[in-house]
């Protein structure tokens, strides 16, 4: 068995070029409801980038630096950008049914990626190194130990905050958004509800 | 295209489009928006609660959290699994203790750890620390607790001069040696590192012991002054006027409500509604009625108007 030929076929049947590079949308895709999914996408790879720049300066630079401050202010509001754009996108999905026609594997992926989003959000809070942090940390200290996850996550062990918050949980994130995009391409997007409703599930 | 896409969107109408340059558009928006907005408003960095600070500032808060601790009655002292064996103080839900499955993993004892060892190291270059150590060490459990009794009541009437901590006189055997010497490793700007060294020096990366020092009043009541706490929905707030995690909006909304709002298990209970919630989502694809919700909401009539007024017209449908 050649598993890159396996591959190359998988690929070619799930996402050739022209479902993964459109130049050509359904009628129905005209609605400014299809924007939030790339404005997420955008708000994320702003986080990216400034947080890379954060990282690479190390997690005093920003309480230090004017220019670190200002990255960590872009870090802030892109954050912000990001779970406003997936609210969004989450709302606008729900109000199309957006899982019928056999899409829930998309639906659950982008639930799954919300998750994993939250909790990098309080990972991010509590690497601020400032009052926030300090107060963060200590108040959820006691929701992970209420149930058990304090044993494996120390909310006050900075090195075990900044290394999930800057590597771990961005590769989940990327990991589930890759998948959730592959779906995407690869399904296409929903019709509208009432056109072949008798497949809807 | 695809086989699969070919056969789901046989018969519908499409249109030009180009993603690259949409997303790219969309890019350039939400930069805009964060440069502005960075630019205008920054990003909140309210200066962490030093000790140093607490001891220059608010001396008598300081002893009296040095000497609750001492006495046995930070909240970590009896805390249960992670820090202490009282697994019966462990938050519990249906009968069950998750984080008793896990046992103790960080071992602490805040009297000795916060306390007692510290000032077993500053004992080396302060003398009168050792004979107090040594007294209060030798002393019963009883005596202890009455001199820290004594002390702490003592100092609800203390007053400052100078920057001197002035308390009413009478018993409290050792115990203000100790204390005045706690308040000097704070004042000096040596509590935290005192509090948090471990056998990796010079590294040092976690802060359990100095983050958990102040917690309780400390902490809590810079908290409340900042509408950071608890009942201020904190969870959701940043320091200033800024947007805080306002997504954790429902999580929040759980501890102002019952049994949360009166329970020393809310937590587990806050933690459980969420989970039972997100797993609901999950599965809303299968389940019956409220996956039909969308249908009688009927707000996709608006996302897709254009959509269903070009059918209504009897329109080709090509844009």
């Amino acid at each position: 068995m050649n598993l890159t030929e396996k591959a190359r076929q998988m690929l070619a049947r799930n996402l050739p070029l022209e479902d993964a590079l459109p130049t050509k949308m359904p009628a129905y895709v005209n609605s400014a409801a299809y924007l939030f999914g790339a404005a997420t996408l955008a708000a994320l790879a702003l986080l990216i980038v400034t947080g890379g720049i954060l990282t690479i300066f190390g997690p005093g630079w920003h309480h230090v630096s004017d220019v670190g401050r200002f990255v960590d202010a872009l870090h802030f509001w892109s954050a912000q950008a990001f779970f406003a754009s997936l609210a969004a996108h989450m709302a606008t999905k729900f109000f199309q049914a957006a899982w019928r026609h056999n899409r829930w594997k998309t639906w659950v992926l982008g639930l799954l990626t919300f998750g994993v989003a939250v909790f990098a959000g309080l990972t991010g809070y509590l690497s601020q190194t400032n009052f926030d942090s300090q107060w963060a940390s200590v108040q959820a200290k006691d929701v992970m130990n209420s149930v058990g996850l304090g044993a494996f996550f120390n909310t006050m062990n900075l090195g075990q905050v900044i290394t999930l918050h800057v590597a771990v949980l961005p590769a989940v994130i990327v990991l589930l958004v890759g998948l959730h995009l592959f779906f995407v391409r690869r399904d296409g997007p929903v019709l509208p509800i009432g056109e072949r409703d008798e497949q809807a599930h | 295209m695809s086989k699969r896409t070919d056969e789901y969107l046989s018969g519908v109408p499409m249109k030009p489009y180009d993603l690259l340059r949409e997303i790219l558009i969309v890019l350039a928006i939400i930069a805009v928006i964060v440069i502005v907005l960075a630019s205008v408003l920054g990003s909140p960095d309210y200066p962490t609660v030093r000790a140093q600070d607490v001891a220059n500032l608010q001396p008598i808060a300081y002893l009296q959290t040095g000497a609750t601790i001492l006495a046995g009655n930070s909240s970590i002292q009896h805390y249960g699994p992670p820090y202490t064996e009282d697994r019966n103080n462990a938050q519990h839900l249906f009968r069950q203790a998750p984080a008793n499955w896990f046992g103790v993993s960080i071992p602490l004892d805040p009297a000795q750890d916060f306390i007692l060892k510290p000032l077993a190291r500053v004992s080396v270059l302060n003398g009168n620390v050792t004979g107090a150590l040594e007294a209060y060490q030798a002393a019963s459990t009883d005596q202890q607790q009455a001199w820290l009794s004594a002390y702490m009541a003592a100092l609800d009437n203390a007053t400052v001069i100078d920057g001197q901590v002035q308390i009413p006189s009478g018993d409290y055997g050792p115990v203000p040696t100790l204390m005045d010497s706690m308040l000097a490793l704070g004042k000096a700007g040596l509590l935290e590192g005192a509090l948090d060294s471990n056998v990796r020096q010079p590294f040092e990366y976690d802060f359990t012991q100095s983050l958990l020092f102040f917690q309780d009043d400390v902490d809590g009541s810079v908290a409340e002054q900042l509408d950071m706490s608890s009942d201020q929905w904190g969870v959701m707030h940043e320091t200033g006027n800024y947007p805080g995690a306002w997504w954790l909006f429902p999580y929040a909304f759980l501890y102002h409500v019952p049994p949360m709002n009166n329970s020393s298990n809310a937590d587990i209970q806050a933690i459980f509604i969420i989970l039972m919630v997100f797993l609901f989502l999950l599965f809303l694809p299968v389940v019956p009625i409220f996956n039909r919700l969308p249908r009688w909401l009927r707000v996709y009539k608006l996302i897709w108007r254009d959509w269903y007024s070009r059918k209504k017209s009897g329109g080709s449908g090509d844009p």
